[in-house]
Order: C-alpha cells, then structure tokens, then sequence
C-alpha cells in the first residue's frame, strides 16, 4: 500500500501546477494526441500553431508571446475533463477544445466553470457554444445546416436545379445538421419540390433499398442531398452512381478531400462546400500560400477543408484580445462578440451575443468532375438561419 | 447466520479500505491540483461501480457483462432531475411535466438513481436470475444491449446519442469519497450478512445450499438489487462529474475496464475490488504521466502515445499469470493480529464459478 502512495505521490510532483506568468500568454490545447478524434484535431491544431508563430514572429500579442500547453484527451471524455482542468491548472488564458461537441464539451465546460474562453477547434453543431456549454464557448467552424442551406440555395440558383431528394444518414448530429439547413433553406425557394426522403446509416453496406425508391421516381431528381460523412459517404456516393443515378450530388464539408475519390473513379457532378480550398484553386492567393506553409511545416499538404478552422480560430481570438487590450474573459468575449463579418483568410465571421458560431459564411463550392475536384464558384446564403430554426 | 463475531471479525476491512480511501482523498487536497483531483474523482467512480459490480459478480461468482446498464439508469436520472427545466425542455422534450419541473440537488439525484437502478435490477433480475453460468452472462449482456439501444434512440427523454448538457458539474472530492464508503460499507455488510453468505454458499456448493433450504434465485436477486442500486448511484455521480452524460460513456469500454479491474483485484474478495481499482487507476495515471512526459535533468523522457493501453495490457497479463484468482485472491485486508484468526476460521473459497 505504501509503494503506491509513494508512486502516486512521486508522480504528482510532475504535475505541480504552473501559475499564470504576467509576460506571456499562454493558450491550453485540451485535445485529443491519440484515439480516433486525433484525425481532426491535429491538422487543426497545426494551422493554429502556424498562426501562433505568425503572431509571436510580428511581436506577440500584446507585446507578449503566446506560449502553448497541451494536454491528451484520449478521446474520451472523462480524459477530456481532466484535460481541460490541467491546461487551465498550467495558466491557460483560451483554452481549446476537441473539435467534436461530445468529445470537446467536458473540457469546454471545465474552461466555462473556471471562467475562461474555449473555442472548439471544428464543431458544427450549435450546441458548441453559447447554447450547450455556456456565454465564453465559441466554434470556430461554420453550423452545418448553413452547409446544406448553401448547397440547397446555390444549387438553385446557379444549376436551376428544381426537384431535390433527401438523403440522410442518421449517424451523427452533424449529418443532421446538415439536412436541418437544407429543410430550412427548401421553403424559400419557389417552386423547389422535395421529391422524396429517405434515410440510411452510416455502417448500411448497402443502400439497395433507398437507391431502388429513387430509381422508383417519374424522374430522376435534379439534385440528390446527400447528409452523410466518412467513412458511410463514399460507399453511399459509390452505390448511387453505380446504379445509374446521374443527379447532381450535394454534400456538406465532412466530404471535402481527395484522398477517397479513387473508390469512386470518374465521379462528376458532385459538389461540396469548403472553407478554403486545398487544391491549390482558392480565389484568394493567401490560402495557397497557406497551404504551402503548411506543408512546410507538417510535411504534407492540407488533406480537407477542415484544418483552416484553428487558424481562423487563433486568428479572430487574437484580434479581440488586441483589441480589447487584455486576456481578460469578459472584456475578449466582448470584442469577439463585437465581429460583424470580420474579414479573415477564409471568409468573414461574425460572433454576437445570441450565437457564437456562423449562421451564416461564404462557401467556396467545390465541384468534382470526371474524378478532378476544383472550385467552380462561391456563395453566401442571402441572410444568416435564425437561430430558432437552429435549435430544433 | 449473521452473528456479532462475524461482523467484529471483519470490520477491520471496511475500515482499512475506507482509510486507503481517505488516504487517496487526503494526497489529492494535498497535492491541490485541478486535474489531479479530478483523477481521483474517476478513480472513486471506479471503485463505486467495481464495488457494485463485486457484490453481485463477487458473491454469486456469475460475470455479469451487464452492470453498467445500470449505472447508464444512474446517469440519465441525474440528467432528468439536475438539469435546470428550460434546458431540460430543448434537450429532452418528451419528459413528462412533472418530471420536467423537477430541479434537485446532486446528492438527490444520486439517491433517486439508486432507487431507479434498483428497481430495474429488481425487473430485470427477477427474470435473469434463474440462469446461471455463462447463460446468466451472457443475458445480462443482453440487459446491456438493450439499455443502450433503447437509451441511444428515444430521441425526446434522453436525447437519443446526443450529449445531454446542463448537468450541475460537482468537482469536491468529498462527495465521490463518501458515496465510495457508503459503497464499500454497503458492500461489507451485505457480504456478511445472511443473504451474502447464503448466495456464497450458492456459489461453491449449489446442490449442498439448494439442499440445505436456499432459494438460489431469491439470494442472487438481492444482491443483483443492492449491487444495481450501487451502479446506480455511481452513474448519476459520474454524469456530474463532467456534466454531460451520452448513452456510450455507459457502454463496452466501462463494462470491460471495470471488468478488468475486479478480476485483477480478485473478484473473491471486497479488498481485491477495491485494491484493482486502485492499482490499475495507478497504473494507467502512471502511464499516461509518462506519455505526457518526464523531465529528468535537461531531457524529457516520454512514451509514445498508445502505449498506455498496451502496457496496461501486458502487466494485466501478468498479474494474471503469477496470481490467477487476481491480486487478493480470496482474501481480505485485515489487521495482521487478527489475520491468523481470519485463516483459521473464515477462509474464502478457492475456486469460483463463472
């Protein structure tokens, strides 16, 4: 018994706690080094690293470099907790959280309970926030539904596309999420008609049975709404093509890269709205040269649109911290809240009072054609989804 | 027959697992870290839910894949009765009104989650308690199964997979630590008293305790109720230690590290599921301390990430290995003049049945 207290004790002098140092600030990294959310928050993390280096490079914020502390959620969310406390124990002024709500929430709410800021590194749920964690809780992506409200609209408008089918894999809330902003956005636009619905799973290994109802259709539909996301998307996006469905495919960003297009080859009229563009297309020649940077740095090129977030993420969080002149949680959250379309590398964002995520941000659509995806156009939902409609 | 010299004879466990306990909580108030106090929070967790697996695993030597359901019972009863009624509201709209209305503190709804936890034990077991051996596991995991689906799905009283936030997060260690003795004290006293020791003798002779007038499923349905009571209450706790709660925190990965620990502890005694717990919790801090890094000089030593798990892996292996009834076997912590007593008289039984 007592070699264990003498271990416990022994290693607990390791995590003495550190006490916030007035020259420095310091921003907590509570995600996840190893379990499966790795995937998504380390190419996030990167970008947000890269900006870090930018600001200390130019002087630092606030005439004091940023300093970073990391701590392993494990991908778990008893870890998560933990994580969250010991980056605020090392003195963290912002704490950053997993992109995912379930996984980042319990770091979140320990950033919420001690006062602090947190951002989550990608969520698209509107629960990553004010409404699910508390008033000092920001994303730093965009909702999901403004993806599909965007895919609904553009497609409208640019591909006079009229008669729609709705796909949804009832995985996750973010698949839902999706289909939310497409069901908000249908109604408003005339004479749009929702053909058909129909829903599926993510681990289905064969659609047959929702494919042979579209089949069953007078028509084909112009365009198929496709709520779904790795890894359930490409078998689904396979099945519909093999079966002769040559509708236009509308996704959400979960989607976005190359590196599954193989399994499907010769795939067209498939669209995606990203943030930026990783294949070297983007409009603004900043993000190419962001990618390159990125490559220096970790070695490989962006591998989907969902990296750009942490850098957005650092870099709206250093604004408001320049402009309100302190690391202070109220006067930050003030400034933040103070963005209206602020411009950053990817797009303007806006944070209010009501809603600290985007209900509303420009897209970039990214069109695969005969295998080959590029961006071909970008669009803005003309007025931001209210976020009653949000919180169905 | 519960007789005053049995519970003189034993009391020493209980209270040698609550000072090791309080130990624990002491070097956390000591040491005054956030996230080191919040490690011992999971690790108290982990000795309510082994604790309340051993009274019913430990006494009837039936594995039960099936316990965490309860304590998932547990964790959605803290979300139903803590969680402020507007948010309830948004999160989980089909709760009936009262209910929605309801706002109680943590400690009641650790109460309530053990009574609700306890009549589902006593639904369920009423059922599963006439199997036995590897049938009677593997229908409680079906009991698992069948929670967490049912959990995972009914979209307007649990949110379906969603996290359910709102929880009033209690991050004091004093509460985790009582509710531990409570468990342990709970657990004790059942382990000697007439139930206990009749399902025991059901274990290791079931025609002789048949024979001499036991109601097998009887005995094996009161302690699947108090051990079902105890998951209970830890799973509301755990649920306000984070403040979310989802159907899959209560799924595989618990069952089977809680699982872990009993049999490395040694699921034959209350001092072995107490002692797994605290081990393997030292173990796996350890480890990740050291994935985390050691600064040794001007040089950190770390771990790569994921060795953890394997390490935990193979020093389970191990321990089974050299010790295959686990850590303590069948015996208890007891006071070494009394221990002599202890052999003598009550020794445990050697080998248990699955």
């Amino acid at each position: 018994m007592k070699r264990i207290l003498t271990a416990l004790a022994a290693t607990t002098c390791l995590t003495a706690p550190a006490l916030a140092d007035d020259d420095k600030i310091i921003v907590g990294f509570a995600t996840a080094e190893t379990g499966f959310m790795q995937a998504y928050d380390k190419p996030a993390q990167d970008a947000a690293m890269i900006r870090i280096s930018e600001i200390n490079a130019a002087g630092g914020l606030l005439g004091k470099q940023i300093e970073v502390v990391t701590a392993d959620t494990k991908t778990d969310r008893a870890e998560g907790a933990k994580a969250g406390l010991t980056v605020i124990d090392a003195g963290a002024d912002m704490v950053v959280v997993s992109c995912d709500y379930d996984f980042g929430s319990p770091a979140a709410l320990a950033a919420e309970g001690a006062g602090l800021p947190s951002f989550f590194l990608c969520a698209e749920s509107i629960k990553a926030g004010i409404q699910g964690v508390g008033p000092n809780s920001f994303s730093a992506s965009v909702l999901a539904a403004v993806q599909g409200a965007t895919m609904a609209d553009w497609s409208y408008s640019k591909k006079e596309a009229r008669t729609f089918y709705r796909l949804l894999d009832t995985w996750t809330e973010y698949n839902k999420g999706i289909c939310d902003g497409f069901d908000y956005m249908l109604p408003k636009l005339a004479d749009a008609k929702l053909v058909g619905e129909d829903t599926f799973l993510n681990e289905d290994a064969s659609i047959a049975a929702q494919i042979t109802r579209i089949k069953a259709l007078p028509e084909e539909p112009d365009a198929i709404m496709l709520c779904t996301m790795m890894p359930g998307a490409v078998s689904a996006i396979k099945q519909i093509r093999a079966a002769g469905i040559n509708s236009m495919i509308l996704n959400g960003s979960g989607v976005d890269g190359s590196y599954w297009l193989s399994a499907v080859p010769d795939l067209s009229n498939f669209f995606v709205p990203v943030q930026g563009s990783i294949y070297g297309d983007d409009p603004n020649p900043d993000v190419t040269a962001f990618n390159a940077k990125y490559k220096e740095v970790t070695g490989g090129d962006p591998s989907t649109q969902y990296v750009y977030p942490g850098y957005v993420m650092i870099d709206v969080w250093a604004k408001a911290v320049e402009r309100a002149g302190t690391t202070e949680t109220a006067a930050v959250v003030a400034e933040l809240e103070k963005m209206n379309a602020e411009p950053t590398l990817f797009g303007p964002r806006t944070f209010t009072n009501e809603i600290h995520h985007q209900n509303r941000a420009r897209y970039l659509i990214v069109e695969t054609n005969a295998g080959k995806p590029g961006v071909v156009d970008e669009w803005t939902i003309s007025e931001a989804i209210p976020v009653a409609d949000l919180m169905k | 027959m519960m007789s005053p010299s049995v519970a003189r004879r034993t009391f020493a466990t209980p209270v040698l697992l609550g000072l090791l306990l309080i130990a624990f909580a002491l070097v956390a108030v000591a040491v005054g870290s956030k996230p080191f106090n919040q490690t011992i929070i999971d690790i108290f967790l982990k000795v309510i839910f082994v604790v309340g697996l051993w009274v019913f695993v430990g006494n009837s030597g039936v594995i039960s894949f099936g316990h965490i359901a309860f304590a998932c019972l547990g964790g959605y009863v803290a979300a139903w009765t803590t969680i402020k009624p507007m948010m309830k509201g948004m999160s989980m709209p089909g709760l009936p009104d009262w209910l929605m209305q309801t706002e109680i503190p943590y400690w009641g709804s650790a109460i309530v989650a053990a009574g609700w936890a306890a009549l589902w034990a006593l639904i369920f077991g009423s059922v599963l308690m006439r199997l036995s051996g590897i049938a009677a596991s593997i229908a409680t995991f079906a009991m698992l199964a069948m929670v967490n689906s049912i959990y995972s799905n009914w979209e307007s009283v649990t949110a379906a997979t969603s996290s359910v936030v709102g929880i009033p997060i209690i991050r004091s260690i004093w509460p985790y630590l009582i509710a531990a003795l409570i468990s342990v004290f709970a657990a004790w006293a059942y382990g000697i008293s007439r139930h206990g020791l009749a399902l025991r003798a059901a274990r290791d002779e079931p025609t002789a305790a048949a024979a001499s007038g036991i109601d097998i499923p009887r005995a094996r349905l009161i302690a699947f109720v108090i051990s079902g009571a105890i998951m209970g209450m830890g799973g509301a706790l755990y649920s306000h230690s984070i403040g979310i709660v989802t159907p899959d925190t209560y799924y595989l990965g618990l069952t089977f590290i809680t699982l872990s620990m009993l049999v490395v502890g040694g699921m034959g005694s209350l001092s072995g599921a107490v002692l797994g717990v605290l081990i393997l919790s030292t173990l796996i801090q350890t480890l990740r301390w050291l994935e985390a890094g050691v600064q040794v000089g001007e040089t950190t030593f770390a771990l790569p990430g994921g060795v953890q798990e394997i390490a935990l892996g193979v020093v389970m292996i191990l321990i089974l290995m050299f010790r295959p009834a686990g850590i303590m076997g069948n015996k208890d912590l007891s006071l070494p003049q009394w221990a002599a007593l202890e052999t003598k008289g009550s020794q445990g039984p050697k080998n248990l049945k699955t």
